[in-house]
């Protein structure tokens, strides 16, 4: 009897273990059956309901089951445990250099598609098209017009606002009549560094070279015009800032809600923040406009391209490939994929043929300038650990702990070790 | 049937261990061997080729500036935090003792922070430092006041508060116990011998609890070493990346910089570091146990 019961419990145990090491691998594996489930990882947060939506119609119309995932990880950092355990996604959407650094290795190539002639923003690497640009993204300062019509009496327009001293005297007129902080900052390091900090080196004629002589001390960043304009303009949100005194603990959410609600009036950012300002009372009259400075061949003009990147696993089977293209082309070429891009994501299509309106008022903005080319590109190339170690830099200068002077000094001193990625 | 032949014994061993043994020999030994073969490559995380590069992750890791600072950063962290745990639980354990009305509903409310996960712990208590407390502050000082998040020394003293606020209750179940596994014979025999409550408490009680130090001690010490989800949800390294402790550098270095095999180096001198540090408390701990 007493044999028995081991014996049983010996053979419950081996079952479980057995079941441990079946879980695993088929959890682990690449090895799922050809053909069975698109997966697409999505690293936009704001459209994952719409993606999730969107998987189960498309399962439904096309007969290709679709599995939507997301994670709040950095994309990189994502991608590299997936790999890691060997469990690539049919379709991930990553960030540009992602592209880059991922791409050679991981990415099919998508050089024989029909969209890749609709588009300027695909990525190539050694002659592949290997990236599908998403969507367009653009940076720039975000106004209330609105609220600054409530304050002046007068209606906003954007395109009188050129150079800092426009922005400083509008902001003088926006304190005077009762307004008493205007701007916001966003303290988070990818929008100080990624985004804002970035610029510097975009807006330069030539980044690469640019880079390269902070690099070698041959440019000094201290002395350079375009930080210096760009900083110029910086201080005035910095100082304006409703949250000056704590401005390093403001929350996103709270400067976007006071933006969106006419509390302020400017801020800093990316046509990605209407996704926050919508969840709040906002007010109809928003947009984006280039950054004033004394850069003239700057100060019309967003920044921003292609941004969020789609690309298919060449680590899959080859079926599971093809269902990848056709869902890539049903996003550019049908109605249905056309109005998910544009009107169910609100996103700023990147693809010529795609004429829907866009609805948001920051998307819109976006999607007039890059209409009539008043787009400068991303530089896609800045080491991983640029935006966090230049993000925590630029914290120093925005909590006032540093000077513009010590801003340039360390980050000169970054660049004495970072290298840009490969292109 | 003989017990003490061998082959007896590794029969008894395989059938009550074996599932145990293997598991941990898949789970936590293998791992472990591989993530230390890692650290000899300057794998990226992601490539599928993993080159040998022999001694240089070593080399750079402890070249690391930051590293080497974080770390730092996480030892004055963990005194304070390991500190003031154990001080607090002790105290919340002596009090839940003594007898006092409703000490069964203290206990469990003590124990409550504990069983919050660590990610949503930190989510609420940011909350509380950004909004709540700065609501307060404004609104007794008349101006803006700033949250204790925004400066270095004040989000390293958040995330002190957060760590006593989790562990404490935690630590206090075991400290429960010391105090209950200490027989009512021997302290009803000191105050017959003449002392005062206090003189049975450090003379009686505490010598008889050493074993609850020693593991609380223990317990506190290696989990403060690794924190990474208070860290990560509460300040997330800001401001200025001065509150980035060992795990959250490690991890951002493997991960998010793609240095997968500089950042695993980095983790096993963390291991090795917590390793040192716990054993060494553990085994001056045990010398002095005294038993009744």
């Amino acid at each position: 009897m007493k044999k028995a019961i081991a014996l049983m419990l010996a053979l419950v145990m081996t079952l479980a273990l057995a079941a441990c090491g079946g879980g695993s691998g088929s959890g682990g594996g690449s090895s799922k059956p050809a053909g069975e489930t698109l997966t697409i990882f999505n690293s936009k947060m704001e459209i994952q309901s719409q993606m999730e939506e969107m998987a189960k119609q498309y399962s439904e119309t096309k007969g290709v089951p679709v599995e939507v995932y997301y994670s709040s990880d950095t994309v990189a950092a994502h991608m590299a445990t997936k790999y890691a355990s060997n469990d690539p996604y049919a379709i991930a959407m990553v960030d540009a250099k992602d592209v880059y650094s991922l791409g050679a290795e991981h990415a099919a190539d998508l050089s024989g598609e029909q969209w890749v002639g609709d588009t300027t923003q695909a990525i190539s690497v050694d002659g592949k098209v290997l990236g599908f640009p998403v969507c367009v993204e653009a940076r720039g300062v975000i106004y209330n017009a609105d609220a600054i019509k409530a304050v002046t009496g007068k209606d906003f327009d954007p395109e009188s606002i050129k150079t800092t001293a426009d922005f400083q005297a509008l902001i003088n007129d926006l304190i005077a009549g009762g307004m008493a902080a205007p701007t916001g900052v966003m303290k988070e390091d990818w929008s100080l560094a990624a985004h804002f900090l970035a610029e510097v080196y975009e807006l330069q004629d030539d980044p690469d070279a640019f880079i390269a002589g902070i690099k070698d001390g041959s440019i000094k960043l201290a002395d350079d015009e375009v930080y210096n304009a760009l900083m110029d303009t910086f201080d005035v949100l910095k100082e304006n800032n409703y949250a000056k005194d704590a401005a390093i603990s403001a929350e996103r959410e709270l400067t976007e809600q006071k933006l969106a609600e006419g509390e302020i009036a400017f801020m800093f950012g990316g046509n990605w923040d209407w996704d926050v300002i919508n969840a709040y009372d906002y007010s109809e009259n928003m947009g984006m406009m280039p950054v004033p400075s004394a850069l003239s061949s700057a100060n019309t003009k967003l920044v921003g391209g292609g941004s969020k990147y789609f690309y298919v696993d060449n680590g899959v089977s080859e079926e599971l490939q093809q269902k990848a293209k056709d869902f890539l082309n049903w996003l550019v070429y049908e109605a249905d994929g056309q109005d998910f891009l544009v009107n169910q994501c609100n996103l700023v299509p990147a693809y010529s043929n795609i004429t829907l309106a866009v609805g948001n008022p920051l998307g819109s903005s976006v999607k007039a300038y890059a209409d009539k080319g008043a787009l400068i590109g991303n530089y896609n190339y800045l080491p991983d650990d640029h935006y966090a170690k230049c993000g925590a830099i630029f914290q120093k200068y925005l909590a006032g702990q540093i000077d513009r002077a010590g801003l340039a000094e360390e980050i000169t001193a970054y660049w004495a070790t970072a290298e840009v990625g490969a292109h | 049937m003989k017990q003490n032949t061998l082959s007896y014994k590794v029969k008894q061993y395989l059938m009550f261990a074996g599932p145990g043994t293997i598991l941990f020999f898949c789970v936590v030994i293998i791992p472990f061997i591989y993530g230390v073969y890692l650290t000899f490559t300057s794998w990226d995380g992601v490539s599928a080729t993993k080159p040998w590069v022999g001694l240089t992750n070593y080399a750079a890791a402890f070249a690391d500036k930051d590293y080497w600072a974080a770390l730092g950063r996480t030892a004055i962290y963990s005194v304070f935090a390991v500190v003031l745990i154990n001080v607090l639980s002790f105290f919340l354990a002596y009090l839940v003792t003594s007898g006092v009305k409703g000490q069964n509903f203290f206990r469990s409310g003590f124990f409550v922070p504990n069983l919050i996960g660590g990610i949503v712990l930190g989510y609420v208590w940011k909350f509380v430092f950004n909004r709540a407390f700065v609501a307060l502050g404004s609104a007794i000082s008349g101006g803006t006041a700033p949250s204790i998040l925004s400066t270095p020394s004040g989000a390293m003293l958040a995330l002190i508060i957060v760590s006593v606020w989790q562990y404490a209750g935690y630590m206090m179940l075991i400290y429960v116990a010391g105090f209950m596994s200490v027989s009512e014979d021997v302290k009803e025999a000191s105050s017959i011998d003449g002392c005062t409550a206090s003189q049975t408490m450090w003379n009686v009680t505490v010598p008889l609890m050493r074993a609850s130090f020693v593991q609380c001690l223990f317990l506190s010490i290696t989990r403060c070493f690794v924190v990474y989800d208070v860290n990560l949800s509460l300040t997330k390294g800001e401001p200025f990346g001065s509150s980035v402790m060992a795990a959250m550098h490690v991890y951002n270095q493997a991960f998010t910089y793609k240095n997968y095999g500089l950042g695993q180096a980095e983790a096993l001198i963390l291991f090795l570091v917590c390793a040192i540090v716990g054993v060494t408390q553990v085994m001056i701990g045990k010398r002095g146990e005294v038993e009744a």
